[in-house]
């Protein structure tokens, strides 16, 4: 055969193929009952099934290999020459929205300043009884409940010398100039293991974990000042102190009062007595919430503020008694917070000082200093917390 | 980084604030946020005064700051919330927008986990529903995609897109991702050393690096004095040329100096720069002086060479 011949298409014998007869099935014929009427048969309904809808696309590069298509491929018994657009179809079906992202607008309008600033308030101090607000740490609220409950022993003993009928027994715990002064300034227990640890765990982190997370910009980027700002936190760092020391004072001497039935002659006479300790504690908590808030405005995290507030009012205070007892000196008490108070609270109450060395004008001016110098720190650290970058 | 003769018009819609670091990107933020007093020269920002009614542009707007602002052990709901009441909102109004604005940034499920135990992007997320939370005019999204895998990054860029078109707001988003600002936004401001590098529309910036490129072989030089003969802008690196595209029949022209100087074209193409190769050839070649596009246009051709060697034909030494 040469090169020029055509090679002309030879019939080819048809391939046999088997093909399966359908065999019509047998139809039970129904067999009518003479008996019973017949009803009218009416046309059952045909149930309109929902066909997924394919739309058959020519495959390209982003069409998704699937599943039969790869089989089609590898076991096809086609010769190949299959039109391509229906070996991978995408199948069109409606799916749903789980999710639908829109933006819905709100025309409120914003409160003003006071309402700002109550949040803040109201953030920190919820925090301590319930969840969605600050959150304190659990070993925190658990002391705070103790040492409030610590704190109102005095009243529960007063209400148990009442029960007793032991004068005895109300001589020691009832409200007097000594008690009144215990409840807010004793050294022991209160200025050891209560109010410093209260002071030391609310400060800690109320101003440092904002510089730690961030999150002082969620406040600086609202029209909030640093003036209310700070105001606010340190507001609220001083109500929970109050609670613990004003308010168990306050109790302290209503149980008085009412389990003693005590008369206007005593409330007059020793009113200005509970005025002079409720004052001694004001300055308590302004001086400790101070010092604890500059601290923490200084740091990031809640342990050095902590840490610090307490090396301040208990290691100036031991470092005191060293000096009095090795040199029988009492200068160094001015630079105690603790002593400069005691002192102070001991005048106004005016009870027997233990700081006569010196006078109490004194301890005052010390304490107007440490506040002035803490209150320094902590203005100029929240005037440079930033709302970009810490 | 102190600002300087900062002349800028931002008008509604998605804005990108680019620049590289320290380039004044935050102070501008801060400024327009009213946190920082302008020694001189004066601002509005939505009809407020930047110098005097600081408190009443940030009730105004949403700013999603680009570090982590959120208190880890707080629910993301609360968090929420509480980012509403200090703006102001009542707290049982500030809760129900809370709920709405995590639905819409794709946290509705995840609302009541606590944020530490958030990924980076659902952390985004819950700063983006901070900031949205009293529908503010302009928002303020300070890098909003940095940190995220591509999914989230997504969403993000989705959620900004929505908000601008959808939610009709204001976005201005600084960002160092230039993919995610052509996405989102219609305008940049470039800043640079605290000043303004260029600012205007994407699209028109963009047209000042549309070119035809063309790999030359054999008689380069001639061709390319050819072609500046005929007024055409180019720009050499060796055997690789681009023609600014100013004309229709630009590509006719190239030939016929071809044909002239009997150069070879092997290959002719047309480029579009990208945002990021725009931003380059600002920041590198075109010096700080220039105010908007159509300065950018007006700029002499030899300020736009590439950096190459002197003896390919670049600008470099």
């Amino acid at each position: 055969m040469s090169d020029d011949e055509e090679i002309l298409p030879q019939s080819l014998p048809q391939p046999m193929t088997i093909e399966p007869q359908p065999q019509p099935l047998a139809q039970p014929q129904p067999q009518p009952m003479a008996s019973v009427p017949q009803a009218p048969i009416l046309p059952i309904p045909q149930q309109v099934q929902k066909v997924e809808s394919v739309e058959t696309r020519m495959a390209t590069a982003e069409t998704p290999v699937t599943g039969q298509a790869r089989m089609d491929t590898a076991w096809g018994s086609s010769e190949g020459d299959e039109d391509i657009s229906q070996m991978a179809s995408i199948s069109q079906t409606d799916t749903g929205e789980i999710f639908k992202q829109n933006y819905e607008p709100w025309r409120g309008e914003l409160n003003p300043r006071w309402m700002r600033n109550w949040a803040i308030l109201r953030h920190h101090i919820l925090g301590i009884f319930k969840k969605g607000h600050r959150p304190w740490g659990v070993p925190t609220r658990i002391f705070l409940v103790l040492v409030f409950f610590a704190s109102l022993s005095d009243a529960a003993l007063t209400l148990l010398s009442s029960l007793l009928g032991d004068s005895e027994f109300h001589s020691y715990w009832g409200v007097n100039r000594d008690n009144l002064y215990g409840h807010v300034l004793g050294f022991f227990p209160r200025n050891v293991m209560y109010y410093p640890i209260v002071a030391a765990l609310l400060v800690g982190g109320v101003i440092s974990e904002d510089r730690l997370h961030g999150t002082s910009a969620l406040y600086f980027s609202r029209p909030i000042n640093r003036f209310d700002y700070v105001g606010m936190k340190y507001a609220s760092v001083a109500f929970i102190q109050a609670i613990i020391i004003i308010f168990t004072l306050f109790l302290y001497y209503l149980t008085e009062i009412m389990v003693f039935g005590r008369g206007w002659a005593w409330i007059v006479d020793t009113f200005p007595i509970f005025l002079g300790a409720l004052m001694g504690g004001v300055l308590l908590i302004i001086t400790y919430t101070s010092i604890g808030l500059a601290l923490s405005s200084v740091s990031k995290g809640k342990f050095f503020p902590g840490i610090g507030l307490l090396a301040i009012i208990l290691g100036t205070k031991t470092l005191a008694i060293i000096v009095k007892n090795l040199f029988d000196r009492e200068i160094l008490y001015l630079l105690s917070p603790y002593d400069c108070l005691a002192h102070v609270g001991q005048t106004l109450v005016n009870t027997q000082p233990t700081y006569d060395q010196y006078s109490w004008t004194w301890s005052l001016a010390s304490l107007i200093v440490m506040n002035a110098i803490a209150l320094y720190v902590l203005s100029s650290r929240v005037s440079s917390m930033e709302v970009t970058r810490e | 980084m102190a600002l300087e003769n900062l002349n800028l018009d931002i008008k509604k819609g998605a804005t990108g604030l680019l620049g590289p670091n320290g380039a004044g990107k935050s102070t501008f933020l801060k400024t327009i946020l009213g946190l920082i007093q302008a020694t001189s020269g004066e601002g509005t920002v939505l009809g407020h005064d930047i110098r005097t009614e600081g408190a009443a542009i940030r009730a105004r707007i949403g700013y999603m700051p680009e570090y982590d602002a959120l208190n880890p052990d707080m629910d993301a709901i609360n968090q929420v919330r509480y980012s509403g009441e200090l703006l102001g909102m009542n707290p049982i109004v500030a809760l129900q927008r809370a709920h709405a604005s995590l639905q819409y940034v794709g946290l509705g499920e995840q609302r009541y986990r606590e944020i530490k135990s958030f990924s980076t992007g659902m952390k985004q997320a819950t700063k983006l529903a901070c900031a949205i939370i009293h529908d503010p005019e302009l928002i303020i999204a300070d890098e909003p995609s940095n940190g995220l895998d591509s999914t989230a990054r997504e969403f993000m860029i989705d959620t900004l897109i929505n908000t601008v078109k959808q939610g009709d707001r204001s976005v201005l988003m600084a960002s160092h991702l230039m993919d995610d600002v052509e996405r989102v936004c219609d305008d940049i401001v470039l800043l640079h050393k605290g000043k303004l590098a260029a600012q205007g529309r994407i699209k028109d910036l963009k047209a000042i690096d549309r070119e035809i490129e063309i790999h030359v072989w054999g008689g380069a030089s001639k061709l390319e004095a050819a072609m500046i003969q005929r007024g055409m802008r180019v720009r050499r690196e060796g055997r690789v040329m681009r023609i600014a595209n100013e004309s229709e029949d630009l590509t006719s022209e190239i030939l016929l100096c071809a044909s002239q100087v009997g150069a070879q074209i092997r290959r002719m193409h047309e480029y579009e720069a990208s945002l990021e190769d725009l931003f380059l050839v600002i920041m590198e070649n075109l010096g700080y002086d220039v105010k908007s596009s159509e300065d950018l246009f007006s700029h002499p051709i030899h300020a736009r060479k590439v950096d190459a060697p002197g003896h390919m034909g670049g600008g470099a030494s």
